[in-house]
């Protein structure tokens, strides 16, 4: 008896043992049983189901698997969506490593012109909002016959643009593609970059023609980047909810998340969290497929070269050509779209793009006491947007203050137990809310909290559920930088704290934090841009109350008010461009460097 | 099987280091040529030149009496119509090719036929000993056997030339050893011209028909590798070779009747040239001492303390200390003496060397007694 308690209290000594026995609380809290709950939600009726289905609200029933997969609307409600998400996230993705490799093919293997000056312009979507491209394909494109003005595009040329071009999969597919084409880019690129060099001259020294190089050397050697990337855009794009949303409900064209979106929202939220278990599903899936793939008997270990002055293809005659064509591309996915932003968000009627239609109202000016979107005040001028701005930034923040000191901790109690079971179970643990979808995790915090729990009282509206989803959320992120970084510190630092008889609180404070610093304030940025881009996560989490800015954007353009949409837009694009230029100027890390690592 | 010749060959890089300086280089038929040179001194962009990978800023070279290059006539043959193989330093397998499709994939491209090839692979497996695993991966070998993949693509397609960047220096110490004697003897088999390219000057004493040492870009020495250990041209290359290396006395000159009085320290030496040699006013000299012309003798000779030695078993290496300067010097067999002893020392042959200490050139070889 006495032996055992020697080993609880041997046991409690360490600092890590603690961390990890919260931690794991913590997260089986808040990420596991927030599972079962929503299991629980498809057999149960909610309070807007009471009419349809006739039984006492929480008693069980049946209703929601049978209409989801057995009845004359499964096709609508779940079938057709789930082809709809598959079909534009493939296609997405075709697109992505077609713009992204070729550029980066471009870029690294040929004589192209304005290097420096396109890769960077060529970036920038992916630093914004994932629903820049949309709205502005939509300013440009948009046409009459779904109601509502013309767009750009047919303001300038008189040409009317057809339903498909303008709104459903085509433009989805598009605007997806090229918002993941830097993704593709960086990871592409950076093979072909760190490819040695030598390969590929001793292909040469073999008499290899240029397009048998291409297709057996070249190709193989990018096909595990073109995985990686392929797995991330596609789940990227099929858990993306703001593109389908502006571009696909125009004509009705649903996928999963959309559908979610509106069953949630709507009479039958049971279908809805159907919907986000069949979201979680085809994630794990692509998962196991990607880590199926690592384990092949070729490695492809780049062994470093001593020559990376290779040879550039020359483009000759096509050089000015390709240059200009791959310029105006980078200007479309990049410039272009700020431009009708501001264009959208200046002008009194729709569809006039005439310099006495113009009018700074909707930044500047003053209520004339209404509340329709004619007579409110600009968004510069607006309380109400003012006090949007502050939760969001107060939420970015908050977000990232848990995230970041959770998961640099995590990452701590992880690596000094590592082989352990406790260890193992809380790493993965951290790692689940990357695998659901967002908008299948905020369902999941929907289900789990809306209702009170024991001590803790219903969240639903709060500032607190937006808070513990975005810290939840981006742990991953943050645990696994704080995982890396602490491989890397050999305990034998610690140690030497500890023969000494340092305190642990004092070692952290006095040495492991000091090493870690530039580590842990990355662990707090990357959660504070994504918190401030994201939409999915919230949408179906906010009221009134506790509304963000991303989904204040997304309230003005359901009520149509596009030149406020467009203006809180720019203000969104204006502050992550803004702090990702303070990061880089602050630490040198940037966030397209921080995209690569998992 | 061609000669290779480099004239007035520069390399400038951007920066405007020049990498290669001038060069001129003829490499006989069936040479086994070294490019010697400590790291930077060109002879990996030498190699690379005469491949094709890299363009010379200026010169010319040929194979036989063929133009490949020509800064002046604008010629440049691209390297897979130069007809050379290649040995890179860290291999070059292609990662996701099997052993088989990495040697057969050459052969391909030169449109042999099928039945040809497939013997061909098997030939040259068997003959570098790689047989067995010709349907692994290169992730699945050790550094040796991928060495002996990246040989066998190599000279599957039996290069008149083969170029090697320093194909031994990944390996580790006992199979480099069994490497340098197995390339020796594919360089009897093949007939083949062979380029190599190493920093370690043992390895191309012991490989070499020929060695060309480089410093800085430029040509130092190019000769058959005993004549550049016994008569080296100038300090640098009487430095570089040999280990442990040569002892160098700083030394006054005075001509006399019977030979030159060097004076160093607190010695007095006599140096009888082999062939005459005028000083012509010079006086400060360099006198270069290999360890194994510092004879230990009974009697006589110079009295010297044992500053260390280290026995191999075979012979043992000294640092001997007399009036202030210190000497290494090898005494063979199986000896050892004790840390501070008394050991004498003397001169014998004609193989001692003198340089000018301001051009570092070397002036006269010659015999050396004491005074």
């Amino acid at each position: 008896m006495n032996k055992k308690w020697n080993r609880v209290k041997t046991f409690l000594s360490k600092p890590y043992n603690i961390l990890l026995i919260l931690l794991l609380v913590t997260l089986t809290y808040l990420v596991v049983l927030p599972l079962f709950s929503i299991i629980r939600d498809t057999f149960i009726v909610h309070a807007s189901e009471k009419s349809r289905i006739k039984q006492a609200v929480g008693s069980f029933t049946l209703y929601h698997w049978i209409r989801a997969f057995n009845s004359s609307f499964s096709k609508i409600l779940i079938w057709e969506p789930l082809w709809h998400s598959v079909y534009t996230s493939v296609l997405a993705c075709v697109v992505a490593i077609l713009i992204g490799g070729g550029f980066a093919w471009l870029v690294t293997r040929t004589d192209l012109l304005w290097k420096n000056g396109l890769t960077k312009l060529f970036i920038f979507p992916y630093i914004m909002p994932s629903w820049t491209l949309a709205l502005a394909w939509r300013n440009f494109f948009k046409n009459a016959v779904v109601g509502g003005a013309p767009g750009i595009f047919t303001a300038l040329t008189g040409i009317t643009i057809p339903n498909w071009f303008a709104y459903g999969p085509f433009p989805i597919i598009i605007t997806t593609g090229l918002h993941y084409a830097p993704f593709a880019y960086i990871l592409i690129g950076g093979v072909l970059r760190n490819m040695d060099a030598n390969l590929e001259e001793a292909a040469i020294i073999l008499q290899t023609t240029k397009a048998r190089m291409f297709t057996r050397i070249t190709i193989p050697m990018v096909m595990p980047a073109v995985m990686s990337t392929i797995i991330l855009v596609f789940s990227s794009a099929m858990s993306s909810f703001a593109v389908p949303q502006f571009l696909g409900l125009p004509v009705r064209y649903y996928v999963l998340t959309t559908e979610m979106y509106s069953t949630i929202q709507g009479t039958n939220p049971g279908v809805g969290y159907i919907i986000a278990i069949l979201m979680i599903v085809i994630s794990v899936g692509i998962m196991m497929v990607n880590q199926h793939m690592i384990g092949t008997r070729k490695s492809y270990a780049t062994v470093t070269g001593k020559s990376a002055n290779i040879s550039l293809f020359h483009l000759k005659g096509a050089r000015l050509p390709v240059s200009t064509i791959i310029c105006a591309l980078v200007l479309c996915m990049s410039l272009i779209p700020m431009i009708s932003f501001v264009l959208q968000s200046l002008i009194l009627t729709d569809g006039n793009y005439s310099l006495s239609n113009m009018t700074l109202d909707f930044w500047i000016g003053l209520s004339k006491g209404g509340n329709d979107y004619q007579d409110k005040a600009g968004i510069l001028r607006n309380a109400d947007v003012w006090k949007t701005l502050f939760n969001s930034l107060r939420l970015s923040v908050t977000c990232a203050l848990g995230a970041g000191t959770l998961g640099f901790l995590a990452g701590y109690a992880i690596v000094r137990r590592r082989g352990s079971l406790i260890s193992r179970t809380v790493e993965n643990l951290t790692f689940i809310p990357y695998l659901i979808p967002s908008m299948a995790f905020s369902a999941i915090y929907l289900s789990m909290f809306s209702q009170q729990r024991a001590f803790i009282p219903s969240l639903y509206g709060t500032f607190a559920i937006l808070a513990l989803i975005g810290t939840i959320k981006y742990l991953p992120m943050a645990s696994r930088s704080g995982v890396n970084s602490m491989l890397q510190l050999s305990p034998e630092i610690e140690e030497a704290g500890v023969i000494m008889g340092v305190p642990w609180i004092r070692r952290m404070t006095q040495i492991i934090i000091p090493i870690e610093k530039s580590t842990i304030v990355s662990g707090y940025l990357l959660p504070f841009v994504s918190c401030m881009r994201e939409l999915s996560l919230f949408v179906i989490l906010v009221t009134a109350n506790n509304r963000v800015l991303t989904t204040l954007l997304f309230f003005y353009d359901e009520k149509g008010w596009a030149q406020y949409g467009n203006a809180i837009n720019l203000l969104i694009i204006f502050i992550v461009l803004l702090v990702n230029f303070v990061v880089e100027k602050l630490t040198g890390a940037s966030i397209e460097k921080g995209v690569g690592g998992k | 099987m061609p000669r290779i010749r480099l004239q007035n060959i520069t390399k400038q890089f951007a920066k405007g280091s020049r990498a290669v300086d001038r060069l001129n280089l003829v490499i006989e038929d069936s040479d086994f040529v070294s490019l010697l040179g400590p790291s930077g001194c060109g002879k990996t962009t030498t190699l690379r030149m005469i491949a094709g990978l890299e363009t010379p800023t200026e010169g010319e070279i040929f194979f036989d009496d063929k133009c490949v290059f020509s800064a002046e006539k604008g010629i440049n043959i691209s390297p897979d119509k130069r007809n050379v193989g290649f040995l890179f330093q860290n291999y070059a397998l292609w990662p996701h090719m099997t052993v088989r499709r990495n040697i057969a994939f050459g052969l391909e491209n030169m449109k042999w036929e099928k039945g040809k090839i497939e013997s061909r692979v098997q030939e040259i497996c068997e003959t570098m000993r790689i047989a067995e695993y010709i349907d692994r991966y290169p992730a699945e070998l050790s550094g040796g056997q991928q060495q002996r993949v990246a040989i066998a693509r190599t000279l599957a397609p039996n290069p008149r030339v083969l170029l090697m960047d320093e194909p031994l220096s990944n390996l580790d110490a006992k199979l480099r050893n069994d490497m340098r004697a197995e390339l020796k003897r594919l360089h009897l088999t093949t007939g083949a011209t062979f380029i190599y390219v190493t920093h370690d000057q043992s390895e191309a004493m012991t490989l070499s028909s020929k060695i060309c040492l480089m410093k800085q870009g430029v040509l130092q020495q190019y000769c058959p590798p005993l004549t550049l250990y016994g008569s080296p041209r100038n300090l640098f290359c009487a430095d570089f070779m040999g280990n442990p290396t040569m002892n160098f006395l700083p030394c006054e000159a005075q001509e006399g009747k019977d030979g030159i009085t060097l004076t160093t320290g607190v010695f007095r030496l006599r140096f009888n040239p082999n062939t005459p040699l005028r000083l012509e006013g010079k006086k400060q000299l360099v006198l270069g001492i290999r360890p194994e012309f510092v004879k230990i003798v009974e009697e006589e000779g110079i009295e010297s303390r044992v500053v260390s030695s280290l026995p191999t078993g075979m012979d043992t290496v000294l640092a001997l200390e007399a009036g202030g300067i210190t000497l290494s010097a090898v005494a063979f067999g199986s000896v050892d003496y004790a840390m501070d002893s008394a050991v004498r020392f003397g001169f014998e042959g004609d193989r001692y060397l003198l340089f000018d200490a301001e051009t570092t050139e070397q002036l006269a070889m010659g015999s050396l007694a004491i005074e």
